[in-house]
């Protein structure tokens, strides 16, 4: 199996209409970055985290990294919320793609529940370095979740 | 009509992923990436703004630059400091001349 691009989980879009999901800078929930190998298969029907196919090396443990919310926003009538980049120091990795997922899923705990699953488009490594996702531009064209 | 309420598709862009070898990320590598963030140039844009709009964008890179440069030798006067009153001179020192 493999990844086939990047897509929101359609549990995520239900889960949003039932604000259950809050991307609020310091006071939102946790939402956290696991990266995968190219052996992991992912679906829109894909509603929790997993540990299989998840990339092990220096540098990284399994569940992934934190990430930084940034509090959503908007332009014109487009609405948007971004991350703040992610990096994995000193590490000696190779991943394909990621999965975002909620860990205080409707001010819960140790939830699971995804949100997007992203593509790298190829195997990325790093070898005794930083391996950083770096988000898209913050705008109402290019944003990682956007509402028009 | 009832208005639509379209959740966008991340399909439409790729998430970067900037990794290194055997080295952490330069400042200049990273004040570009900041210099990304705080600065967006539409490929629509009037040529001349477009122009303008790049400029700016390098000497914000170039600003940031220096400041990251000027918070690592800052840190590593303090990590220097704390090597030394832990009794680690030696390695203090070379973490000083990095």
């Amino acid at each position: 199996m493999a990844f086939t691009g990047n897509f929101m989980c359609t549990s995520f879009k239900q889960e949003l209409l039932q604000a259950k999901h809050d991307f609020t800078a310091s006071t939102g929930h946790t939402f956290k970055l696991a990266l995968y190998t190219n052996s992991a298969s992912f679906t829109a029907a894909t509603t929790d985290y997993t540990a299989t196919n998840e990339v092990s090396g220096t540098g990284y443990s399994a569940g992934g990294g934190t990430l930084t919310n940034v509090t959503p926003t908007t332009s014109g009538t487009t609405a948007f919320t971004d991350f703040a980049d992610l990096t994995f120091s000193t590490a000696t990795i190779t991943a394909r793609g990621a999965l975002i997922y909620n860990t205080t899923t409707g001010g819960g705990s140790s939830t699971t529940d995804t949100v997007v699953v992203l593509d790298f488009g190829g195997d990325k490594t790093s070898t005794a370095g930083d391996f950083t996702i770096v988000f898209p531009t913050a705008d109402a064209s290019n944003a990682i979740i956007r509402i028009a | 009509m009832i208005p639509k309420l379209q959740i966008a598709e991340p399909d439409g862009f790729s998430v970067e992923v900037h990794t290194t070898q055997n080295r952490g990320f330069t400042p200049e590598e990273i004040a570009e990436r900041c210099a990304d963030k705080i600065i967006s140039v539409s490929d629509e844009a009037h040529p001349a703004i477009q122009a303008q709009a790049r400029a700016f964008k390098g000497d914000i890179s170039r600003l940031v630059a220096f400041y990251l440069r000027e918070a690592i030798k800052s840190d590593r006067t303090t990590v220097y400091n704390a090597l030394t009153d832990a009794g680690h001179s030696e390695l203090a020192e070379l973490i000083r001349r990095l």
